[in-house]
């Protein structure tokens, strides 16, 4: 514990007493981290895009027993006039037996005790790409159920078949070009610190000549490290969360189509990207210290 | 409490030591002497382990320095006080603080390691430089800054070398009658020199270098 707070005071001492080397290796990781933060941001933006504009939506409409043709026409007027929407067909309570009897095939027997027929007389309605961007479905199925005559409203979600594989490629590509990307900021980075580490030779030196341990050595500059890309990580996403408003705030068009709306990173996305930098920090300054004691020591 | 058997140091094809056999008991207090360049910086930072014999043994209160781990050369060295021809201070870090350093980093108690920076300094006459950094010093000044800083954990060893080369008649005086004094509560001192006027009025132990060589 004693120990611990010398070490935060070392650190301390340490960024104030090279205050230049510090902004210098903090920049180089902003710089670095934003790059890469800027990487995941366009990947999720696409991500979502595709997730927007790659997909159609079915929904059935199921109707009450006994709903009257009054109501009925209510409703398939009202399904029509949804922006985007194609009413596919109306499936009556005897269709609806039909085909389960044909779904049901050789064990279709088991419906002959049935005296009424418990299925329901449904809407199907099809939401097409790229319609279905930009639809809150989710309000359009609140508001039908509340509708007379409406019993419950059923939505799937399927992606369209040359979306698919493009999908599936984009989020590899988008692992394979990110860990590649955190390879280079961790290289960039051990070597930013080495060269603050080196300029500070003769300081480790001198620890090592009294007696110091060379955990006690190194624990201040693995602080430092820690700082840095913490540091580094929060002025970046910074930078990037004012590069984002001011870009969303316009219109954006993409190959010609309105891109509705940019998202900004998710939450977790933000908290691994400062602990990306906080991990990227320990680990630069570990590896640079560690090639250093091999270097200069026996 | 040093022994140094067949040691020979040679840094490239220049010999810097040769076949040195030396024994210092514990409690002793010894002069190296010998012209520039004959090796006394050499012999001493061999017996710190800062640097390693090319031949030979040396063995420092039983413990052979070619066969010692890291994890124990440091903890040899925080028993060893050490004054660097060159100093070796910490510019960056106030006189007071680079005393304390070498306390520090025995994980000592803050109080104790301020109560001990304080009484060594006043013992070198640095009070009032506390302060101060190295470089707004004078040599001498920054001589005794080292020379605190080597004898703060009270050592098994103090070595010093040169550690009188910047210092008025007045000061060296004062500052080889702390050695004495650290001499006699039990630590042994190796002092390396090539000061006639230290060596003429004592009757310690001269051990005198010479080319590499101990030449009496
Ligand atoms: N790191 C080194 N690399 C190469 N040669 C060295 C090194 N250190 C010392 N030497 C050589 O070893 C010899 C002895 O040097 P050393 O510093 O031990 O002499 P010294 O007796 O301390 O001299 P001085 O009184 O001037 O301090 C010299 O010839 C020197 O050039
Ligand atoms: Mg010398």
């Amino acid at each position: 514990m004693r120990l611990w707070v010398r070490y935060f005071r070392y650190a301390f001492a340490n960024i104030s007493n090279n205050r230049l080397v510090h902004v210098v290796s903090t920049g180089t990781i902003t710089i670095t981290l934003l790059l890469f933060s800027a990487f995941v941001l366009f990947f999720a933006n696409i991500d979502n895009w595709v997730l927007e504009w790659g997909q159609s939506l079915s929904m059935s409409v199921y109707l009450k027993q006994g709903v009257d043709e009054k109501a009925k026409q209510k409703i398939k007027s009202v399904l029509v006039g949804i922006p985007g929407a194609k009413l596919e067909r109306f499936v009556s309570k005897e269709q609806a037996m039909e085909e389960l009897k044909e779904t049901l095939g050789s064990q279709a027997g088991l419906l002959d005790g049935l005296n009424t027929n418990p299925l329901p007389a449904s809407f199907e309605v099809a939401f097409g790409a790229p319609e279905r961007a930009g639809i809150d479905i989710e309000k359009i199925k609140k508001k039908l159920e509340n509708m007379p005559g409406v019993d419950e409203v059923q939505y799937s979600e399927q992606w369209l078949k040359r979306f698919e594989g493009l999908v599936s490629m984009l989020r590899i590509a988008g692992l394979v070009v990110g860990g590649l990307l955190c390879v280079a900021v961790l290289f960039i980075i051990t070597n930013t610190i080495r060269l603050a580490i080196y300029s500070r030779r003769d300081e480790i030196e001198i620890f090592k000549l009294v007696g110091a341990t060379d955990w006690f050595v190194k624990v201040p500059f693995l602080i430092e490290g820690s700082l840095q890309g913490v540091l580094g990580a929060v002025i970046a996403l910074g930078v990037l969360f004012s590069t984002y408003s001011l870009l969303s705030s316009k219109t954006i068009q993409v190959f010609g189509l309105p891109l509705l709306h940019l998202v900004f990173l998710p939450k977790g996305h933000v908290i691994f990207i400062i602990s990306l930098g906080l991990v990227l920090g320990l680990m630069a300054s570990f590896i640079a210290i560690g090639r250093f004691f091999k270097l200069f020591y026996y | 409490m040093i022994q140094l058997f067949h040691v020979t140091k040679r840094f490239g094809a220049n010999v810097a030591l040769q076949d040195i056999s030396l024994r210092i008991r514990r409690g002793e207090f010894v002069f190296i002497s010998g012209p520039s360049g004959a090796g006394k910086t050499t012999l001493l930072r061999l017996m710190f382990g800062a640097e390693r014999p090319s031949e030979g043994q040396i063995l420092i209160d039983g413990i052979n320095l070619n066969r010692i781990r890291r994890v124990k050369l440091d903890m040899l060295r925080r028993r060893i006080g050490f004054v660097f021809q060159d100093f070796k201070l910490l510019n960056r870090k106030t006189v007071f603080q680079n005393v304390a350093l070498a306390s520090e980093v025995l994980g000592e108690r803050q109080s104790i390691t301020r109560k001990k920076a304080h009484q060594i300094l006043r013992a070198v006459g640095l009070s009032s430089k506390e302060q101060a950094y190295p470089l707004q010093l004078s040599g001498g000044e920054q001589q005794r800054v080292a020379i605190a800083r080597a004898m703060i954990n009270n050592p098994l060893i103090l070595f010093a070398d040169e550690p009188t080369g910047n210092l008025d008649p007045e000061i060296t005086k004062e500052i080889m009658i702390l050695f004495r004094s650290i001499n006699l509560r039990g630590t042994t001192v190796v002092i390396a020199t090539h000061s006639r006027d230290l060596l003429e009025n004592t009757d310690q132990r001269i051990v005198t270098l010479n080319r590499g060589q101990i030449v009496s």
